[in-house]
Order: C-alpha cells, then structure tokens, then sequence
C-alpha cells in the first residue's frame, strides 16, 4: 500500500503546485484588468498568463487530481491491489514530461494560444506535444481504471461494483469518449499546422471537434466533487446515502448527456444549420438531469444524518449537521455556488438569452463557479479527507481548514457576481486591458475592483490551502480515522446488469453521437468550407 | 414463464428502456429542431418548407427564420491578392536562391542587395515579411498599386519569380534595435504605436506591424524603416492616392493621424524592434 500512497501524493502534490502557480497568475491577470492597473505587463504577458493560469487549472490540476483520486478509489473502494502500478507511475512521469514541456513554451511566450487553442492561432508544437503527453498519461489511467473494475467484477460476480468506483469507472469511460474531439483536432488540424505542413485550417471544423470536448471535459472536473457528495458526504454528515440507485443513475446521465451537447458552445457559429443546434440545446437540458437527482439525493442523505444527530422540524435538521466538518462544511458552500452556476449557465445554453451574454464576462464567471468555485472547493475537502489516510497523520486543528473553505466561497462569490453583471452590461471576455478613459467603460470600474478583491481572498485561500497540508506532514503519526464511504440506507445486494457497467452505456453513447454529431462533422467533408490562414505565434 | 423479478428480466427491461428513452429523445429533437420549428418558422418568413429544413440541416445557408439577404452589389477588390492554400504553398516552397538573382539583377539597384535601400524614398526590405512583399509585388503586377518605377518591373515578373524575391528579402537579416532612439521615442507616440488611442478608433500599429503581430499577415512588419518612406506612404492612405489596402484599414487610420503623428511614427519606426 505504501506505494499506492506515494502515487497519490505524487498526483496530488503535482496538480496543487499547478494550482497554486495558475491562482497566483489569475489574481495578476484581474489587476491588470483592473482601473488600478498593475504597473508591469504588456498585453503579451496578459496573454501568455491566461495560457498558463487555463493550461495549469484545466488541464494539470484537474486531470492529476482526478487521476490520484481514482487510484486511491480503486484501491480503497474496491478493497484490492491496483493492478498495473508500474504502468500508473510511467503514466504519471510522461504527464509530468508533457506538463513541463508545455509550460516552458508558454513562459518562452511560444504558446500564447489560451488553452482552448483558437486555431488559426498556432503555438510551437511543443506545447501541443506536451498538451497530448498529458492526454496520453490520462489514457493509461482510464485503462488501469477499467482494468481495475473488470478484475473486481471478476473475482465477485453478480454483486454490485462499490459506487465510488462504478462512478469514477463513468469518469474514465467518459473521458475516453471526450478526448477524441480535441485529440483528433490536434493530430489532424492544429499539429500539422504548427509543424507548417499546411498553410490554412478549418476553423469551422477545429471548432467543431473542440466543442465535442469542451462541454464533456468540464464534467470530467466536476465528477470527483459529485463523487464525493455521494460516497463520501452522508458518511462525514453521521448518516447514510439515501439511494444508491439515483448515484448510479446520475452518473450514467453524466455519461451520456455530457458528449452529443457540446454545440451549444457554438450557438452564434455559422457553420451548422440552427436544427442540429436545437437538438443538442435540447440534448443539453437534460444534462441538468444528474443535477437534479443529486440536489434532491443529498440534501435527502443530509437529511437522514440532521435527524439523527437530533434535529426536528422542517428544517431543523439542517441546524443539526456537523458543519464544522470541512466535508460538510464544503459541500454546503459548493451547492450554494452549484446553484448560481447552474443557473447562469441555463441562461448560457438557450440560444436566444446566450446571445445577450456571448462571449462576454459572464461566460468567464460561469465556468469559475462550476469550476472552480463547486468541483475545487471539494477537491480541497476530498484532498483534507485523504491526506490523513494518506499519510497516517491528523490535521493538528480544523479551524484552519474551515478558514480556508470559506475564504474559497466568499472569494469566489465576491469575484463571480460582478463579473455576471459586467457581462450582462456587455464587458468582453479575453480582453487584456480596457479604456477607463471611455465614461461607460468606467462605469465599469468599481465592480471590476470588487471582483480583484475577490481574487485576492482566492489567493490567500490558496495559500492557506497549501499551509494546511504542510501542517499535517509536520504533525505526528496517528491511526487513521473510520471508514470513508458512505453506505446506502439499503445496501443494495444486486443491481441490473445495466446499472453495473458500461456496455449499454457505450452504445447509446455512439448513437447520440452519430446522430447529433454525424453531418455536423461530415458536411466539412461532403462541402469544405473556405480556410483560414495559420497564424503561427511561436 | 420467467417471473419479472427474475435478475435476467430486470436486466433485459433495464437494457430495453433506456435505449428506447435515449434514442426517442434524440429523435424528438430532430423532429422539433429540423422539421417542426423551421416548417412553422419558415411560413413566417416567407420561406418554403423545403428550404426551410434544408437551412435547419445546414445543407443551405441561412437561417429558417429569416430571408437571407442577398448583396448583389458588384465587388470592387482593391487587390487581386487572394491567401488561397495554394498561394501560400507557392510561398512556403519559394527558392531564396532564385530570388538572389533576380535581385542581383533587378531590385538591387534601388533595395540594395541585403534589402538595404539606396535612398530614403525607397523602403528597406531586409528581413520584411514575405508575404507583404509578394502582396505589394502583385499589387503593382495587377494595377492595384502603382509607382513610375514599380508598376513596369513588377509587370514582368511572374508569380513565382514574385514569391521567390519575397523569400529572399524575408531571409536577409534585420538590424538590431537601436535603444538610443527607442530612448527618444515621445510617450505620446508610444502609446499610439502599443495601445492605439481608443476614442478616435486607432488601433494600435503593434498589433499589425510588430513581427509575429496577430493583424492581416500581408501586413509590413515596421522596423528600421526609412523615415521619408513611411511619411510619405501615410500621406498617400490618408489622401486616398494609395489605395491597395484590403477594407481600406490603412486608410481610415491615417486620415485619422495628425501630421505631427505620422512624422512621430514614421520617426519610431526608423529605429528596430523586433
């Protein structure tokens, strides 16, 4: 086991510097932004740092977080030895080569891009190369996931696969399934345009292919919070889950309805016809789906602790939870921005209200919210909940760790709501500077000073984040606390075939694909569009 | 008879349901989005069923929701340069080498050999952008642009000649910065040159002219330029007498310039940055 800890760790310790580096660049990116005006920086820098701070959050902290915790999961959860652990480490080193060969282009200033890439904008193949490395070290962790799973059902047929694992299993499936867009549009468009074997690009086709990533990828991020709201919360709230079934069913939704949706990014694109639009818009609403059945489930499974830690009433029971535990605690604070981002992000998907807020601020305080406001704040609490069983040692005081969970919360509510606001009056996303001489821009000022103050409380929660761990490595050795996943009020003894795997899951995976994805992406095949000219920055 | 609580009927209900669920959803968002709502959107805009699925699909442009407007009025390039992936392979496999020569033979006598010209009035063309240099070329072989002594030697080259001149200027080695004048440089023009000025609708001249700069890619990178050169071709895009630039960019800008500006400007870009 000692070495399952060390791959961990390894994963952890590597997505939180990421993060602590892209925190420390996006309060530097609000100043600059801001009327007070940093006295450094060139549009350049700007630009080079939103390509850090996004390459850094999304795609570092997020997938080596992930891939820590599903080690972790499948060791734990399934109660037996990771199979193929030397091919997790070789995993983890080829990330981490892709991950420093990446962040060199980008601080050499050859990959100001911005992580979504925006072709016929192309970087150094370096970057891209780094950026695949990386994909490439997620893939191993898919199949170690699905190997894991597979042995496990093996050696206990007919039982249920524990839900930690059947939802981190969902997780990888739907990551294999996500990767494909944007792989296909590096190897195939933005790769050999950056190595200058071609002189134009598809936009309308790299668009495309990114849009089948963009909306699944931020599932991806999201899973690990919702796998801890269902196997981990009801257990630190002293209760139980109140259906393993709607856990099961919400992660299954999460696999189909993340992927034939990712149009809905691409709403004011002329490429597609407004039908296959409206097919996915439609496809999207379901997405909320999961949503609901999660906001239902665990308030439900919270419910069931509150009354029996002695609650009464109606509400009553709310009272009555254990809020000072930073798993409780975080998942309050992450429901509360759950829900501004939701709704924003419904605003966002529906065709005639997104043209209103396109492209401006808003979009921007939408992804922080569901991003880094509700998935971060539990990566903190899952991270405060492993660390011990990771490293036999107790956090010497929860005080701190509660600081910094509402430091994260208020910081991220203080720098979002502003930004909703901007965006509805029309401030653009991307934009390294403005003209506050100009009176309406001006007016934009004051909220744009709120909202940096909001980053900065991220900042010090950050850092605080990263004490509280150093605390608990210099604490002494202690025995672990009790068990870390929740049961279900009824354990369930057998579960159908379809809610045990994949199979079924795949096939109606590809269905929807083929048909909400097939002509939007063959009509660039049947009828190619005029090409843009590769701009190639570095 | 299997009884329905039997493991093998719940999985087969399990399995029949769901993709029953899945694809009945998918379709009625196909019925809805590509035959129902532009069928009724259509007949509102005067459009027939037909076309109006046809638009939904994507197989016509337009919207079902709307006549698409139709500008019938005749173009009016005023350049025939067109960035086609052809084009730009010619210039991607033009021949420095060959261009040497042509040089040597023709160009040098005003651009000098390396792309340093022999007098202030002629551009310097060391390390200039090759593409800029075959847009201008063409624009003289075409008309677009014209100059007593450009218009007759451009009219003589042919296309890949062109490209290979270009590449070989491209090739020749800029300067080095010259920090005294950069040290000179007003604050006022500065700004101009890094930020523009927002309130005339002057863009900044870096984010066009700067090598690498994000801008047209037939745009000049300005560097180490000659001072009179540039005076005089801002003079001619605010006036109008130069006309070669695509969406008149260059000369909606210069007719917004000061002549205090356009001296400053041209003054900066005597100097390097690359």
């Amino acid at each position: 086991m000692r070495n399952t800890e060390r791959l961990c760790l390894a994963h952890f310790w590597l997505a939180f510097a990421a993060f602590v580096g892209a925190a420390v660049l996006g309060t530097w990116q609000m100043w600059v932004r801001s009327p007070l005006g940093a006295p450094t920086g060139t549009p350049g820098e700007y630009y080079m740092s939103v390509t850090a701070h996004g390459v850094m959050m999304a795609y570092v902290l997020s997938t080596f977080f992930i891939m820590g915790f599903g080690y972790f999961v499948a060791v734990t959860a399934l109660n037996r030895p990771l199979p193929g652990k030397d091919w997790a480490w070789v995993g983890f080193f080829v990330g981490i080569v892709g991950v420093i060969m990446t962040l060199v282009t980008i601080a050499l200033g050859k990959a100001s891009v911005l992580y979504t890439f925006y072709p016929p904008l192309t970087a150094s193949p370096w970057f891209y190369i780094g950026l695949v490395l990386v994909v490439v070290a997620s893939w191993v962790w898919c199949a170690l996931m699905l190997v894991s799973m597979a042995a496990w059902k093996r050696e206990n047929p007919g039982r249920p696969v524990p839900l930690a694992m059947f939802a981190t299993v969902a997780n990888a499936v739907m990551w294999l399934w996500t990767t494909v867009g944007v792989v296909a549009e590096l190897l195939y468009q933005v790769l050999p345009a950056a190595l200058g074997f071609v002189q134009t690009v598809d936009v309308g086709l790299s668009r495309t292919l990114f849009s089948w990533t963009l909306h699944a990828i931020v599932y991806f991020w999201l899973m690990p919070a919702y796998i801890a709201f269902y196997t981990m919360v009801p257990g630190a709230a002293g209760g139980r889950l109140y259906s393993d079934t709607m856990g099961r069913l919400t992660f299954i939704f999460f696999l189909i309805y993340s992927l034939p949706v990712g149009l809905h990014h691409l709403l004011m694109d002329p490429e597609h016809g407004n039908g296959f639009k409206f097919i996915q818009v439609l496809l999207t609403a379901f997405v909320t789906a999961p949503t609901v059945l999660t906001v239902f489930t665990i308030p439900a499974s919270l419910e069931i602790a509150g009354r029996l830690r002695g609650g009464r009433g109606l509400f009553g029971w709310i009272w009555a939870l254990p809020w000072g535990r930073p798993m409780v605690l975080a998942t309050g604070l992450s429901f509360v921005m759950l829900g501004f981002g939701g709704l924003g992000g419904l605003i966002n998907m529906a065709y005639g209200m997104n043209a209103m807020i396109h492209n401006t601020a808003w979009v921007t305080a939408h992804f922080h919210l569901i991003y880094g406001g509700t998935s971060v704040i539990m990566y903190f609490a899952i991270a405060y909940e492993l660390w011990p069983r990771l490293t036999g040692r107790q956090h010497p005081s929860l005080a701190p760790l509660r600081w910094q969970l509402w430091l994260w919360f208020v910081g991220m509510m203080v720098m979002t709501l502003p930004w909703h606001w901007l965006g509805l009056q029309g401030q653009w996303r991307r934009v390294a500077n403005f003209n506050y001489d100009n009176p309406i821009i001006a007016s934009w000022g004051p909220l744009v000073v709120v909202s940096l103050g909001g980053g900065l409380l991220l900042l010090a929660s950050a850092l605080l984040f990263v004490r509280n761990l150093v605390a608990l490595h210099r604490s002494a050795q202690s025995t672990p606390t009790g068990p870390l996943y929740a049961l279900a009020v009824h354990p369930p003894q057998r579960v159908p075939a379809a809610l045990n795997g994949f199979g079924l899951w795949n096939v109606l995976v590809l269905v929807s694909m083929l048909l909400a994805y097939g002509y939007p992406i063959a009509q660039f095949v049947i009828a190619p569009s005029p090409t843009a000219i590769v701009h190639r920055t570095g | 008879m299997a009884e329905p609580s039997e493991p093998r009927v719940v999985d087969r209900l399990w399995r029949i349901w769901p993709s029953v669920a899945v694809v009945a959803i998918v379709l009625i968002g196909a019925l809805l989005g590509v035959l129902i709502i532009p069928i009724v959107q259509g007949r509102g805009a005067g459009i027939d069923p037909l076309t109006a699925i046809c638009r939904a699909l994507g197989i016509v442009p337009g919207s079902p929701a709307l006549p698409q407007i139709v500008d019938r009025s005749p173009p009016t390039p005023v350049s025939q340069v067109v960035w086609t992936s052809q084009v730009l392979q010619i210039l991607a496999e033009a021949k420095p080498e060959r261009g040497r020569a042509k040089v040597q033979e023709v160009c040098s006598a005003c651009h000098g050999e390396q792309g340093e010209s022999v007098s202030t009035e002629f551009p310097n063309l060391a390390g200039q952008s090759g593409t800029a240099i075959y847009k201008q070329l063409n624009d003289y072989h075409t008309g677009s642009r014209t100059n007593q002594f450009m218009t007759d030697i451009a009219k003589a080259l042919d296309e890949t000649t062109i490209a290979d001149v270009a590449a070989y200027y491209a090739g020749q080695p800029m300067r080095n910065p010259n920090p005294l004048t950069l040290a000179e440089a007003p604050s006022a023009i500065v700004r101009l040159v890094e930020l523009g000025d927002p309130d005339r609708s002057i863009p900044p001249c870096a984010a066009c002219h700067r090598h690498g700069a994000g801008g047209p890619i037939d745009a000049p990178v300005l560097s180490e330029q000659r001072q009179e050169y540039l005076t005089s071709q801002l003079k001619m895009f605010a006036s109008g007498q130069r006309r070669n630039d695509v969406y008149g960019r260059m000369r909606a800008i210069a007719a917004k310039l000061t002549d205090s500006e356009i001296n400053g400007l041209a003054a900066y870009y005597r100097a390097g940055f690359r």
